[in-house]
């Protein structure tokens, strides 16, 4: 009679395991993870991992803005200097990161002139779907020195809008 | 009675059994419902529900949610993909956001709706799987494990073969394929094989002698500064030279070097130059000067390199279509190089120098400054005497140019290349790790990291491996095996295969006399002609639309500098009148965009008044000058537009300040919403932009 029990009980004790045996989530390697890495001009040893909205907005950067925005250019010379006033750097953190992704996108979009800046900044509204527009500035965010805070989204927050 | 109770005790001791082992049995049956209830993609479900309630939009992130296991299934790509189940948020536009834990984030939007594709046709994996590691990874029951991140666009790459602007990595682990020439050995998908891959060999033995020979064997190329740093490896991709290293002993590098130096079948007969003009030019004090000049009046580094020492920093300078000239004095015999400049097609059939249309003093003078300046008296100072090659070291090179693959990019009259040398490459990306000779390499049983590793070290895999040694970059090394990857032979199901978009061939091949000077100028090595070509010059499949006749005329005749930022120009050809009216002729006549109104020419149909009103909206409204040059004044980006009244056409014009991606797709200069009343007005400023030839800006540009 002990036996039986001793043995039934044993049996579901072996069973339980197969019910819930955790899963082993490895780790995934941070490297595998990006979509593309950018080489940094200045820091070829260590790439910035993008995603694929930040690689996108990376390649837009690369055809349209850099011309102005950066100091160095695919074809050498940078037009930085010929435009007044001096456009931000795209890395300049300091000045970018205070504005919020709204305005950045309606910046690119309308250009300086509709914005009550520069008319030197055209805009790109016609020539740039919104999402380009909108991967330019996660590009933006991800190469900001000092780095981008992006602002918490939470319920609370919204309630109040 | 003894009897009965026997009977009873059995009956006590028989329902005992029975409700043992009843009980048992109902819990052996209800392990397969509580193990269903403990399912993984339960729990995520329901930690799903709890993360939406603290999102701002809970209703929009549940409006679809149903409580069992989700699929997406297309039967026609063999998909039958559960992964929606544990990723539910893949769809939802707010939780598009790096901060949203995984597996709840969206999707980035991509030019595919994953509802539409399904997920391992891209991601791979075991989209049926339910269970984290199942689906990720590979098991005893699932061989095929998801595709990193970092290798995904190798996904993009098995249906487009043709280059995406999505796909960096993909396009840049192609081009390398395509320039390291690869396919010499390999088989490959969708990587076209050029006419020429190394340099024809027949003839080596008139153009280099056999210790130089020697040394590009041992190191093709290193640049190095004053103080002996290498600079430049020859090794590394820089995109020249594509010479890998084969790992050669010096026995074997002799043995090749004798065979090399021995291939002269055609001998170079010496031009002979006009002995006034030679006679001319030794005795001009300046000769030195006057080579250099006209070595740099030709723009030779538009497409060649040189090593430039600046402030301490050696580098290379210049473009690298043809090979890097530092040291080329010392490497070719100077009746080879005058033969070479006067017709290069006549060595290489397919060689992409140009034919210039050289007098002898120019000949001369470029020659004098590449045989007596470009020189390096130390450069075969390390090379060991050779001596005369003897037949039997001849023999041994012979049998080593075909048992190394040397014959799969260099071409010898009279050596046939080995079929299949290498493996063929272009299923690999299909390849399961079970098909995989690992050796006894110690990589992890995969096939990025075999790939990895057959590329950076072969000899690790198989120690008898031909293939020669690539040093490439890290980012490089991703390229390479993310195009490696994308190589995934035939299709598996007939839906994928209707979705192969083939890479696009464009071809430009004008015929007449404009083709012939078309071939002997080599214009598509720079320019661009409805696809067919290359981009380091402007495109000019219309430039028929966009530039004056008169105006190309004398382009051709005297190439400037357009744009002020360019480092490179067009060289100097030396067209004769003839020439250059031949090419303009076909050029406006053919090659014209359907969106320019050539009918609209004329511009005496603008007043002063819409004139003076084009500068104020140039200068005030619009701002042009950011970006643009007039006279000395304004910005890099866009041409100098001084002289665009004699340059480009009205009709042009007009078309371009509407929609500039109209005539030139990947335009920088953005697409505005003038009004037709501000495109007229700006028009008219701009053709009254002019410049007399070789005088300053005049007319508009007065400022």
């Amino acid at each position: 009679m002990r036996r039986e029990i001793a043995a039934a009980v044993t049996a579901i004790f072996l069973l339980l395991p197969a019910c819930s045996r955790k899963p082993a989530t490895a780790k995934p390697d941070p490297t595998l993870q990006a979509y593309t890495m950018l080489r940094d001009t200045n820091d070829p040893q260590h790439p910035i991992p993008l995603d694929y909205l930040q690689a996108q907005g990376a390649r837009v950067f690369q055809a349209e803005c850099v011309w102005c925005h950066a100091d160095a250019t695919p074809a050498g010379p940078s037009n930085r200097s010929n435009v007044t006033p001096t456009p931000p750097l795209f890395s300049d953190g300091s000045t970018l990161n205070p504005l919020n992704d709204q305005f950045l996108q309606n910046m690119i979009t309308l250009g300086g002139s509709a914005m009550g800046k520069s008319a030197m900044m055209p805009p790109w509204g016609r020539t740039l779907t919104a999402d380009e527009i909108r991967a330019v500035i996660a590009y933006v965010r991800v190469i900001a020195q000092p780095p981008y805070q992006p602002p918490v989204r939470s319920r609370g927050e919204d309630s109040k809008r | 009675m003894a009897a009965s109770e026997q009977m009873g005790k059995v009956t006590r001791r028989l329902r005992l059994v029975f409700t043992v082992s009843s009980v048992l049995f109902v819990g052996v049956l209800a392990v397969s419902p509580v193990k269903d209830s403990l399912r993984e993609w339960r729990r995520f479900k329901k930690d799903y529900l709890r993360y939406a309630e603290t999102q701002p939009d809970t209703k929009r992130l549940l409006a679809d949610v149903q409580p069992g296991v989700d699929q997406i299934w297309i039967p026609d790509m063999n998909v039958v993909d559960r992964c929606t189940t544990c990723h539910q948020g893949i769809t939802q536009a707010s939780l598009r956001v790096a901060s949203v834990p995984q597996p709840f984030r969206a999707h980035p939007l991509i030019p595919h709706s994953p509802v539409n594709w399904g997920c391992s046709v891209c991601h791979s994996g075991q989209g049926a799987a339910t269970e984290v590691s199942e689906a990720h990874e590979t098991t005893l029951a699932w061989e095929e494990p998801i595709l990193p991140n970092r290798y995904l666009q190798a996904a993009c790459g098995t249906c487009h073969r043709g280059a995406l602007p999505e796909t960096p990595d993909l396009n840049r682990g192609r081009e390398l394929l395509d320039r390291l020439n690869c396919g010499g050995c390999h088989q490959q998908q969708g990587i076209e094989i050029p006419a020429m891959r190394g340099p024809d060999l027949t003839n080596i033995g008139s153009k280099v002698i056999r210790p130089w020979i020697y040394k590009w064997l041992n190191e093709p190329l290193t640049v190095t500064d004053a103080d002996g740093n290498v600079k430049v490896d020859g090794y590394q991709s820089r995109g020249e030279p594509r010479m890998p290293k084969f790992r050669l002993t010096g026995d074997e590098i002799g043995a090749l070097s004798a065979f090399l130096s021995t291939l002269r079948s055609r001998p170079v007969s010496p031009h002979k130059f006009d002995p006034q003009v030679v006679a001319t030019l030794q005795k001009r004090p300046d000769l030195e000067q006057a080579a250099e000049t006209r070595f740099r009046e030709m723009f030779c580094t538009t497409c060649h390199s040189l090593s430039v020492t600046r402030g301490g920093e050696t580098q290379l300078i210049g473009g690298n279509i043809g090979p890097e000239l530092t040291k080329v004095g010392s490497k070719v015999d100077p009746d080879w190089l005058v033969a070479w400049l006067r017709d290069p097609q006549a060595y290489l059939a397919h060689a992409s120098m140009p034919r210039y249309g050289w007098s002898d003093q120019d000949l001369y003078l470029v020659s004098h400054y590449v045989t007596s300046t470009l020189t390096d008296a130390d450069l075969l100072a390390d090379v060991p005497k050779l001596g005369e090659p003897r037949p039997d070291e001849v023999q041994h090179g012979r049998q080593l140019f075909t048992e190394k693959g040397c014959v799969g990019c260099h071409v010898i009259q009279g050596i046939n290349p080995a079929k299949d040398f290498g493996p063929d490459l272009s299923a690999l990306g299909s390849k399961s790790v079970l098909q995989l000779d690992f050796g006894g390499s110690k990589i992890p049983r995969n096939l990025i990291a075999y790939i990895r590793t057959k590329i950076s070290d072969p000899v690790s895999v198989n120690t008898a491996a031909r293939m020669p040694q690539y040093s490439l970059a890290p980012q490089d090394l991703v390229a390479v095996t993310t195009a490696l990857l994308s190589m995934k032979g035939t299709p598996s199901s007939p839906g994928l295969e209707k979705l192969v978009v083939p890479a696009p061939h464009p071809e430009f091949h004008p015929a007449g006399e404009f083709g012939e000077l078309f071939q002997r100028f080599q214009c598509a090595q720079c320019h661009r002609f409805n696809g067919y070509g290359a981009t380091l010059a402007p495109d000019l499949s219309f430039e028929g639309s966009r530039a004056q006749r008169a105006w190309m005329v004398q382009f051709l005749k005297n190439p400037q500098t357009l744009r002020t930022i360019l480092t490179f120009r067009m060289p100097q050809f030396n067209m004769t009148d003839r020439e250059a009216n031949v090419l303009a002729d076909y050029v406006s006549l053919v090659l014209q965009s359907p969106s320019v109104n050539v009918q609209r020419a004329g511009e005496n149909r603008f007043t002063p008044a819409q004139a003076a009103m084009g500068k104020e909206l140039y200068e005030v409204k619009y701002q042009c000058q950011s970006c643009h040059t007039i006279g000395s004044t304004g910005g890099y980006v866009g041409p100098s537009l001084s002289n665009i009244g004699n340059w480009m056409t009205v009709g042009w014009i007009e078309q371009w300040l509407l929609d500039p991606q109209s005539l030139m797709p990947g335009a920088i200069e953005p697409r505005r919403s003038f009004t037709d009343e501000e495109v007229q007005a700006l028009t008219a400023y701009l053709v009254t932009l002019r410049q007399i030839p070789g005088n300053k800006a005049v007319g508009g540009g007065d400022k």
